[in-house]
């Protein structure tokens, strides 16, 4: 039996190591997508590579980050002191290609204590367009790919392997910033890491922090008995993959306690999913893994439990390979982090509001609603370089006791805006309009929060791209409550209006304004009858 | 300014108002309750108690401004922005604010959404103007907030820190209305309040001001009545920033004073450790529900960063961090059988078990568990006015003892080792999150229960000496009776710090310096009392945060020429980051923001110096205290009977009125000649780890 009391005290210890990790990247990063909207999380996992504690940044980087410290291991056999492998192949540890991370063994007095991982989106790595968020057919279209290498071996950093990535960036001087920043924040998770070690012995760390776990396990189990032996299915679709694939399905059957035994209480089985698809919503295994871990974490609604491997111990994940859950090399999948991940906790959650109703709420936006900006070298002369990436909040679903939050990010990413004021001094960019889209959310007994609409113009010729999904399929209300309205892209050229699709990309000119209408979230219940 | 050395700090805090009077004779330190319902009663009590004299100056720290906002009675306040970005509060910074919650309970707005008006109109960054604003428009727009009945109209038009034509144009005009339609109606401006960049920051900063302005104003206006019957003339407040402000100035700029609850306090343990000779210090200030940790580095360190209930205040604040651990932090066991302390708090009513006031339900608190290991000492708690029960402590602590299976001095011992943890992480966040080694610090708790865990939290983190002030419950009061007068100016100006010379330092600094100037010397100050502090924000060009640069002459100095170089700037900026975050680069800067501190000086007190006593420290009893798994034997001293000289040795405890301090051993202290207790770990060893 744990002490209580130094289980406790070890908790909130462990969870202040990446909470310093990520303050530290987060502050001396270089990229507004880092340091201003903080797109970005931190990690510490145990000997055997399970996670024992994350900073809550972003959740989509939740159940990735594990499988990146395993993809190391895999690669390595062991990481030695002083290494820090560097990742973002999505097919070996990443997600999608922008997020970088790095993993560190940390050592003290010879023993191995564990690891400690930071992943980062950077704003640009290359690839068909400006901001690497492209619409492309297979990976290598996406940016440059960079499997588990050794980015310091015992100390020395590789430099030659700095120079090969930032060589293949648009943005090598912020490349370079926001890879020195995650590499400080290596350190800091390092020696702090260390220093719980020397003052609790290397021992009874490494003790607490499967305690920890199984204390997590102990409060999900508690959780998951609660639901009704059976199973509860749900389906949604993606509206298209960029290339003409419309109505793509995003099964799921959730089945509660399949077995006597009790050891997996819950299976979750994305069988009947659509198959990988041409365009980018694709989404790896990893993500999949962060949309059910999100989902998860959310229902036990109690912010006092650490987020760590002890959450997934009862649960087991069907993705079968070659689904739009669980895509195959050498698939493109830079939506899939942002897109379909979206889809997959919608799917989860209409899922769990049978298995638990009154818990779950209506469908949120469901969308991040990405938009990329950007001028290579090539766009004309006396034209800087810039790539400005951004995603949009919306309208979350309503609940059973309150309507949906209005305006904001949704279920998998939580990145603060950039100020309009920080924006137009950084790029050749002035927003227009940036207010709620009323009346977007919902209706019901609860209704559900207002999208958002933002309009920029361009005061330079640039690239455009837009991954953005529900513009054809509405967030869905729950238990009578109303979907909440679809989306809506638009390009103006002077007074000319042009609906754009959901994913695109295209060439605008100076003085071209592009409108971003982004989804309402599902109302909750039977609108009040009106009374005569 | 009067220069003649009299002055009066009155603290008024949730439970006690707290008095300090300063006169050449020295100090003199009252307490009283609280008057609730109407705050400046207890205040002219404490000042007829003490017969402070009407020329005296009277400095305040309160709380009105934030506990109306916090209570939600602030005025009704009315929101004007630029066409198409009216929900600029609604939609914040985009971000929800918890991670893994699917349903949020609607949020409090200071600007209801009906009194949001919008006028077309733009400005550029570079102060240009797009399109210019139409003052019917705008006489329309101020007309509908006064038909829906606003008393307070805060204005945030984009960019307008870089050309404020407009928002002073909508100032005027607002003005007028309320004149013609004999309203009272408070006005503020983005431009004047925070001329700098982020408008959501900047606009909720102008919100809350005029949410709170009128209703301290109120305050102010009955206290400055009551105070003109007894003939004091001026009244000061205390700012967030740590310096005071005329009452008048403080209620046109209410949101200066919203986190201004900890400011006074670290004034008063800055001037206490600076007589005893520190001026590294670590500082905490632990109270009933919370603990505030500072850190200072031979200065007062200031952010910009606050905010209160999620709504930025992006005024100067002193840089402090709270932690929700305090004497009536609770204890429970959570769902998975984790011992939890806090953040709920027994707060002052009903308090801790053993004030014997929470019946049989009363939770065992963190004071409650210092009582049980003999760590406060039931006879002398609040100068023994008090007797605390230490059975109805026992009562609280069987059930959690008896859930966990353990003894209730474990419970006891594990409650206090977790509300320790919880402030050194604190202190962990304050100093080393910030790049400073603890080690090189002197911890200064105060508040009334600090000094009871002050030489634990040292071991912890190897501080190895801690003072602990003469009068560690009123430090604030203490404070006020010193704080100078300090307004702050600032300006976003974003230029690239290559093509900067010390001409375009001149020109920014200009306004700033004739606004501060003048503001001075309307509060009386002469030039040879004024000071003026020159900053500047720099960051690396991409970056999105700040450094401030403190700089030490103005640009028209003689000595600036070196000082605002380029690359002298540049070095100063590779000089902090380095020391905050540990590495730097040589890369291209921006100057983002001038800023200028107007200090206007008061004259810095002495208290003098005692003789050291030859004498040996008497105990005044003696008790068992337990550390570590054993009850030791421990000696009792009264402070008010230690004298300068006086040595002690650890395992002790020393009582006052307003505070206990625990000696646990491994620690000797010395009684320094203001009778500050200054403690070291015994033969230079480092003490054992809690």
């Amino acid at each position: 039996m744990p002490d209580p009391v130094l289980l406790e005290i070890l908790k909130n210890l462990l969870s202040a190591v990446a909470e310093e990790m990520g303050v530290t990247l987060g502050r001396t990063a270089y990229s507004p997508n880092i340091k201003e909207r903080r797109d970005y999380s931190c990690a510490v996992f145990d000997a055997c590579a399970d996670m024992v504690a994350q900073a809550a940044h972003i959740p989509v980087h939740l159940g990735a980050m594990p499988l990146s410290v395993q993809a190391c291991l895999q690669r390595f056999g062991r990481l030695e002191e002083d290494d820090i492998a560097i990742l973002n192949d999505p097919f070996s540890g990443g997600s999608h290609l922008p997020d970088i991370t790095l993993v560190s063994p940390v050592y003290w007095q010879g023993d191995l204590l564990g690891y400690v991982a930071s992943r980062a989106h950077h704003a640009d790595v290359g690839g068909i367009a400006p901001g690497s968020m492209p619409l492309a057919r297979e990976l290598f279209q996406e940016g440059l790919i960079i499997p588990p290498v050794k980015l310091q071996r015992a100390g020395v950093l590789n430099e030659a392997l700095l120079e090969l990535i930032t060589r293949n960036t648009r943005t090598p001087a912020e490349r370079l910033g926001d890879l020195s920043a995650q590499i400080a924040a290596q350190h800091v998770g390092i020696r702090r890491l260390q220093a719980l070690a020397e003052r609790y012995q290397v021992g009874v760390l490494s003790e607490y922090m499967l305690h920890l776990q199984n204390y997590a396990e102990t409060m999900m189990r508690r959780l998951l008995a609660e639901i009704p032996a059976g199973r509860y299915t749900f389906r949604d679709v993606l509206d298209d993959d960029g290339f003409g694939h419309t109505d793509l399905p995003i099964c799921v059957t959730v089945i509660a306690h399949p077995q006597k035994s009790q050891e997996t209480m819950l299976t979750i089985d994305f069988g009947g999913s659509a198959p990988q698809t041409e365009g980018g919503v694709n989404a790896v295994y990893a993500v999949t893994l962060s949309a059910v871990f999100y989902v998860l974490r959310c229902l036990l609604a109690d912010d006092s439990v650490p987020t760590n491997a002890g959450i997934f111990r009862p649960v087991q994940v069907i993705a079968p390979p070659g689904t739009l859950v669980n895509a195959q090399f050498p698939a493109s999948v830079a939506a899939g982090n942002v897109e379909t991940s979206q889809r997959i906790t919608d799917v989860l959650l209409g899922a769990f509001a049978q298995a638990l109703p009154g818990r779950v709420p209506a469908a949120s936006q469901g969308t991040m609603n990405n938009l990329t900006i950007g001028a290579s070298s090539t766009a004309g002369e006396g034209q800087a370089r810039f790539a400005y990436y951004e995603t949009i909040g919306g309208g979350m679903g309503a609940s059973a006791t309150a309507s949906g939050l209005s305006g904001a990010h949704v279920h998998m990413t939580n990145t603060l805006n950039t100020p309009c004021e920080a924006l137009e001094y950084a790029y050749p960019l002035r927003v227009r309009e940036y207010h709620l889209r009323r009346g977007s959310g919902g209706a019901g007994a609860q209704h559900g929060g207002d999208g958002l609409y933002r309009e920029i113009e361009l005061l330079a010729d640039a690239t455009v791209t837009i991954l953005s999904e529900r513009r054809a399929h509405a967030p869905y209300g729950l238990f009578g409550g109303q979907d909440g309205a679809p989306g809506e892209n638009s390009h103006f050229e002077g007074e000319t209006r042009r609906i754009l699709p959901g994913k695109c990309s295209f060439q605008a000119r100076r003085g071209d304004r592009i409108g971003i209408a982004t989804p309402g979230g599902g109302g909750y219940g039977d609108l009040p009858q009106e009374t005569c | 300014m009067d220069s003649e050395l009299c002055s009066v700090g009155v603290d008024i805090g949730g439970t006690f108002t707290d008095l300090v009077y300063r006169t050449a004779q020295g100090l003199r330190v009252h307490k009283l309750l609280t008057t609730r319902q109407d705050e400046s009663l207890a205040f002219l009590q404490g000042l007829d108690a003490l017969e402070v004299a009407a020329q005296a100056q009277v400095a305040h720290g309160t709380t009105v401004a934030t506990n109306a906002l916090l209570e939600h009675r602030g005025a009704r306040t009315a929101l004007i922005v630029t066409a198409g970005f009216g929900d600029i509060l609604t939609i914040g910074r985009q971000a929800r604010p918890a991670l893994y919650r699917l349903s949020f309970a609607p949020r409090f707005c200071p600007a209801p959404e009906e009194l949001t008006g919008e006028v077309a109109e733009r400005v550029l960054p570079t102060g240009e103007i797009l399109l210019a604003l139409d003052p019917a428009e705008a006489r329309r727009v101020v007309e509908e907030c006064l038909q829906r009945g606003a008393e307070s109209l805060a204005v945030c038009l984009l960019f307008s820190f870089a050309n404020p034509q407009h928002e002073q144009m909508i100032g005027e005009i607002a003005a007028q209305c309320a004149r013609e339609r004999q309203r009272s109606l408070f006005v503020s401006l983005s431009s004047e309040i925070l001329p700098e960049y982020r408008e959501f920051e900047r606009a909720s900063t102008t919100v809350l001001n005029a949410y709170v302005a009128p209703i301290l104003g109120r305050y102010l206006e009955n206290l400055e009545q009551g105070l003109l019957r007894r003939g004091h003339r001026s009244l000061w407040v205390m700012q967030s920033s740590g310096g005071i402000l005329s009452a008048n100035a403080a209620r046109r700029e209410a949101v200066r004073s919203l986190l201004s609850g900890p400011a006074a306090g670290v004034t008063g343990a800055f001037h206490t450790a600076r007589q005893a000779g520190f001026d590294h210090l670590i500082t905490f200030d632990m109270g009933g529900t919370s603990t505030d940790v500072s850190l200072l580095d031979g200065a007062i360190r200031r952010t910009s960063e606050g905010s209160v209930e999620g709504w930025p205040a992006r005024t100067p604040m002193m840089d402090i961090h709270t932690v929700g651990a305090g004497g009536g932090s609770i204890a429970w066991v959570d769902s998975g059988g984790a011992l939890r302390v806090g953040p709920q708090s027994a707060g002052s009513q009903p308090g801790p078990a053993c004030y014997g006031r929470g019946g049989s339900e009363a939770p065992f608190t963190v004071t409650d568990a210092n009582l049980l290991l003999g760590r406060l000492h039931p006879d002398y708690f609040l100068g023994g006015r008090m007797r605390l029960d230490r059975a109805a402590a026992q009562r609280s602590a069987a059930p959690l003892a008896d859930r966990l299976g353990m003894s209730q001095l474990a419970l006891a011992r594990g409650v206090i080792r977790i509300a320790n943890a919880h402030i050194e992480q604190a202190l962990r966040v304050i100093s080393v999150e910030r790049g400073f080694d603890p080690r090189a610090f002197t911890l200064l708790p105060f508040g009334g229960a600090g000094p009871m865990h002050a030489l634990d939290l040292a071991a912890a983190l190897h501080i190895r000496q801690v003072l602990i002030p003469r009068y560690p419950g009123v430090l604030s009061a203490l404070g006020l009776t010193l704080a100078d007068y300090v307004k702050d100016y600032s300006q976003t100006v974003m230029w690239p710090l290559a093509q900067t010379d010390l001409g375009l330092f001149r020109q920014a600094f200009a306004p700033l310096l004739q606004r501060a100037a003048h503001d001075l010397a309307q509060e009386g100050f002469q030039p040879a009392e004024i000071h003026f502090e020159p900053a500047v924000d720099l960051r690396y060009k991409g970056q999105s945060f700040e450094l401030t640069i403190a700089l030490e002459v103005l640009p028209e100095d003689s000595s600036a020429g070196a000082i605002y170089q380029p690359a002298a700037l540049a070095a100063r900026l590779f000089a902090a980051h380095q020391q905050r975050y540990g590495y730097a680069v040589t890369q291209a800067v921006e100057v983002v923001t001038v800023r200028l501190a107007g200090r206007g000086l008061r004259p810095q007190a002495e208290e003098s110096a005692l003789p050291a006593s030859h004498a040996a420290a008497k105990a005044a009893a003696h008790t068992e205290i337990l550390f570590d798994d054993h009850f030791l034997p421990a000696a009792v001293y009264a402070r008010e009977h230690l004298q300068p000289g006086h040595k002690l040795q650890g395992a002790a405890m020393i009582v006052q009125e307003d505070a206990t301090s625990i000696i646990p051993p491994g620690w000797s202290g010395q009684v320094d000649e203001r009778l500050n207790l200054i403690f070291r770990p015994t033969n230079g060893t480092e003490a054992a780890d809690a």
